[in-house]
């Protein structure tokens, strides 16, 4: 007979740090796209050349990936001391997806001048290697939360629907990108793919962030449902003794 | 209340994440429509394609001719030289049965024809070099092609022609037209300045605009380690030992101090020859300073343009003179050692307030000819028609596919099957300008394949910072190569005024006269004093240069 197990809420003293870390993960991943977007824009009209729109993007993920790098940290270690078991084991996995950030303005100059690496493709390599230091804790963090039987279910079902969300923002645009300049160059159906996988890219943080928001939403819909029930079992405990 | 209506931003996130995932779905199962290679039967072959071709011979008539084949030539099944796309579309679409009478590599070609030719076994229909084409002409063994040209020559097959201004000068004789010359870009030949963008963003370097710029550029390349190694191993300005090339060159420097090596311009009143006027004295002075200073490789009078790729490739060079498309080679190869390489390209600076202006040369090497005497002379203008009209600028991916090749099968290029083939002279132009439309509209949709594939690249590179891009942003990106290509067919270049075969004494002389041209040119810029070129300029005439400027300005008169 299967075991039946009491659901919490993720959070268990306070929703605020993921609250917090929802709205500011979402909100790195907008001003990202936002900068990226304009930048782009006047690099594409010919108003700024394509070395000012690098120095321009090298400068903001320099100093915004470190703030947010450091943020999401703060927010996530918040959230590891605000919840119990599986979700405190999630938010600790998902602490280091505040790496990520970090690594997005450094990974050329980590791979190529500290390390001497010399690759083929060498920015896909380094935007690969700055995707996964994200993704992969953020999927494992979803994992994590999905497979935990006491989180309540439409969390599990939120989070087990947002590993996809993060697999396909982080990797569909890579993907795209290494068939386009390596396997299939010059394809038309490839060169479709990368109108997306440019769009898509701009997702990659605002998703996980609104998944995040989402699974505090669920939570705190689920503490909002169990403070009767809760207090319902208190009174009848009490009645007993 | 109902608690899912509790929360409708989750609701949305649910539908929007269901709404992502199928559409990330349908986008990685879009695969490309799939495309064939020649099929097998002939009847079929042809269906469906949206063709401009006139009625076919009836019955069908035959040409005999002759086709290079090199090494890169892969037929698909069973076809082959006689067999493949290209005969079956001018058998079954024109009614000309071609038959190549043989097929030679491009290097025997020459003499194969001569030897044909000697044995009375002249094709109908063949390629004739550019020297061989007047002597040819003088032997009576070519069509006149005036007529038929007139009569047959398709809107667009005009408009490629006349794109080149000298193009059809060139095939013209005594005022007859004997031979359709096989275009190509030639303002594409001409050189602009290459400088990489990341060096100079690294020392605060603006964008040069004067001669004094690109040398202040050169000497701060050389001194202040800009790609910050630690080491004084990096050279200013790349140049080969072959000195006219298409990349590292000389010619594009010396075009600043307004001395235009290796090409024929008018000067008071006549042609002169470039290599030996006074301008050329600065420009050899100024690489002679820059040489001593280490700014230009030790080693350059012995570096072919080969060797100066290595130098390229390690990333020790930071600016070189070259042709537009420098960047899909030699320049991309600097991205192996440094993946944040990027050259940008600028219109040659001026050593004074006039504009400095780059040489080119017609890029008309070769003709096509029709035998003297062969019944259908028009047979090769329908054949022209036949590319211009359906491929030249095509937007059409079958026929594309049909008849140049398709992805699926990238080394098999099957426009090599036929030897009518003219290429847009003014085509990257127009192409550069329309993706540079598309690119500050955001909106690609009216261009053609080749040029969406381009713009998606670009977008990469802007968008998603792909830098491996930077190759297409340089060349056809807003500010790239190919828009300087525009300024120069403007006001900013200078095309080689002789355009015909060589001068009786050129044929002779020159080539002497040029091994002299380049040992001087190499041996003053590496510290030898500049009376030699002076020595140089005494000697050429007296070698023969001085009839040589007659016959070109006699020449001149007959070609205005």
């Amino acid at each position: 007979m299967k075991k039946k197990v009491e659901k919490q809420p993720v959070m268990h003293t306070t929703h605020l740090p993921l609250i917090l870390l929802g709205v500011a993960m979402s909100l790195y991943g907008l001003i990202t796209a936002l900068v990226w977007s304009v930048s782009s824009r006047q690099a594409m009209r010919g108003l700024i050349t394509a070395g000012q729109q690098r120095a321009r993007l090298a400068a903001f993920e320099d100093m915004g990936g470190l703030i947010a790098g450091i943020v999401f940290l703060v927010l996530f270690v918040w959230c590891a001391v605000a919840s119990r078991r599986g979700p405190r084991a999630a938010f600790i996995v998902g602490a280091l997806a505040s790496f990520g950030p970090i690594l997005t303005g450094r990974a050329d100059g980590l791979l190529f001048d500290t390390l001497g690496l010399r690759l083929p493709a060498g920015s896909v390599i380094a935007s690969a290697l700055a995707t996964i230091v994200f993704a992969l804790p953020m999927v494992i963090f979803f994992i994590i939360l999905t497979s935990s039987r006491r989180v309540p279910r439409g969390c599990r079902w939120l989070a087990f629907g947002s590993i996809f969300l993060v697999l396909a923002t982080a990797f569909f645009p890579i993907v795209v990108t290494v068939f386009a300049f390596l396997v299939k160059p010059g394809d038309p159906g490839v060169g479709r793919m990368m109108e997306v996988g440019a769009l898509v890219v701009k997702l990659r943080y605002i998703l996980p962030g609104l998944s995040l928001l989402g699974l505090a939403a669920l939570s705190l819909q689920f503490k909002k449902k169990q403070i009767p029930v809760g207090a319902q079992t208190k009174t009848q405990e009490g009645g007993t003794k | 209340m109902r608690p899912a209506t509790r929360f409708p931003a989750l609701q949305q996130l649910v539908g929007m994440t269901v709404a992502l995932v199928l559409l990330l779905s349908a986008c990685g199962g879009n695969t490309p429509p799939a495309t064939e290679g020649p099929a097998a039967q002939p009847g079929d072959e042809f269906a469906g394609l949206q063709l401009t071709v006139p009625a076919p011979y009836d019955p069908p008539i035959e040409m005999h001719s002759v086709i290079t084949v090199d090494a890169t030539v892969k037929f698909l099944g069973e076809n082959d030289s006689n067999n493949n796309v290209w005969t079956r579309a001018y058998a079954q679409l024109l009614g000309i049965q071609l038959t190549y009478d043989w097929a030679v590599d491009p290097s025997m070609y020459g003499q194969k024809l001569g030897l044909a030719i000697n044995s009375g076994d002249i094709p109908d229909m063949f390629v004739v070099r550019s020297d061989e084409f007047l002597l040819y002409q003088e032997a009576g063994l070519l069509a006149d092609l005036s007529g038929v040209y007139a009569e047959e020559a398709s809107e667009k097959t005009r408009d490629v022609l006349t794109q080149d201004p000298v193009a059809l000068k060139a095939a013209t004789i005594g005022g007859s037209l004997y031979g359709i010359p096989l275009t190509d870009a030639a303002v594409a030949t001409a050189s602009v300045l290459w400088v990489r963008q990341d060096w100079m963003d690294a020392l605060g370097i603006s964008a040069p605009v004067s001669m004094d710029d690109v040398l202040e550029i050169s000497r701060r390349f050389t001194e202040e380690d800009p790609d910050g190694d630690g080491m004084a191993d990096t050279i200013g300005l790349c140049l080969s030992k072959s000195l006219m090339g298409a990349s590292s060159n000389v010619s594009g420097f010396m075009n600043g101090y307004h001395a235009y090596p290796g090409i024929w311009f008018e000067r008071d009143g006549g042609l002169v020859y470039g290599s030996v006027q006074p301008e050329m004295r600065a420009a050899l002075l100024a690489l002679q300073e820059m040489y001593a200073s280490g700014q230009i490789d030790p080693e350059f009078g012995v570096k072919d343009v080969n060797a100066v790729n290595e130098t390229i490739a390690q990333g020790k060079c930071g600016m070189e003179y070259g042709v537009w498309w420098n960047p899909y080679f030699p320049l991309n190869l600097s991205q192996q050692n440094d993946p944040t390489a990027f050259w940008s390209a600028f219109a040659i600076p001026s050593v004074d307030s006039t504009i400095a202006r780059s040489q080119y040369s017609t890029a008309i090497g070769a003709f096509l000819v029709v035998r003297n005497g062969y019944e259908h002379p028009e047979a090769l203008i329908r054949m022209v028609n036949f590319w211009t009209d359906n491929l030249v600028g095509s937007q059409d991916e079958a026929v594309r596919n049909t008849f140049l090749g398709n992805i699926e099968a990238p080394d098999v290029v099957l426009y090599k099957y036929t030897p009518v083939v003219l290429w847009e002279p003014n085509a990257a132009i127009e192409a550069g300008n329309a993706l540079r439309d598309a690119l500050a509209s955001r909106d690609p949709s009216g261009l053609d394949l080749e040029a969406q594939w381009r713009y998606r690249i670009i977008q990469a590179y802007y968008e998603q910072g792909i830098l491996e891009a930077w190759v297409e942003v340089a060349t056809n990106g807003p500010n790239g190569a190919s828009a300087i290509l525009m300024e120069i067919l403007e006001d900013r270049g200078l095309m080689n005024r002789f355009y015909g075969p060589p001068t009786p004494t050129m044929a002779i002389t020159m080539p002497t006269l040029q091994s002299m041209e380049a040992e001087t040119i190499i041996r003053v810029i590496m510290g030898e004093p500049i009376s030699l070129f002076d020595q140089f300029v005494s000697d050429w005439f007296e070698m023969g240069g001085t009839e040589i400027v007659d016959e070109v300005n006699q020449w001149a008169v007959q070609n205005p």
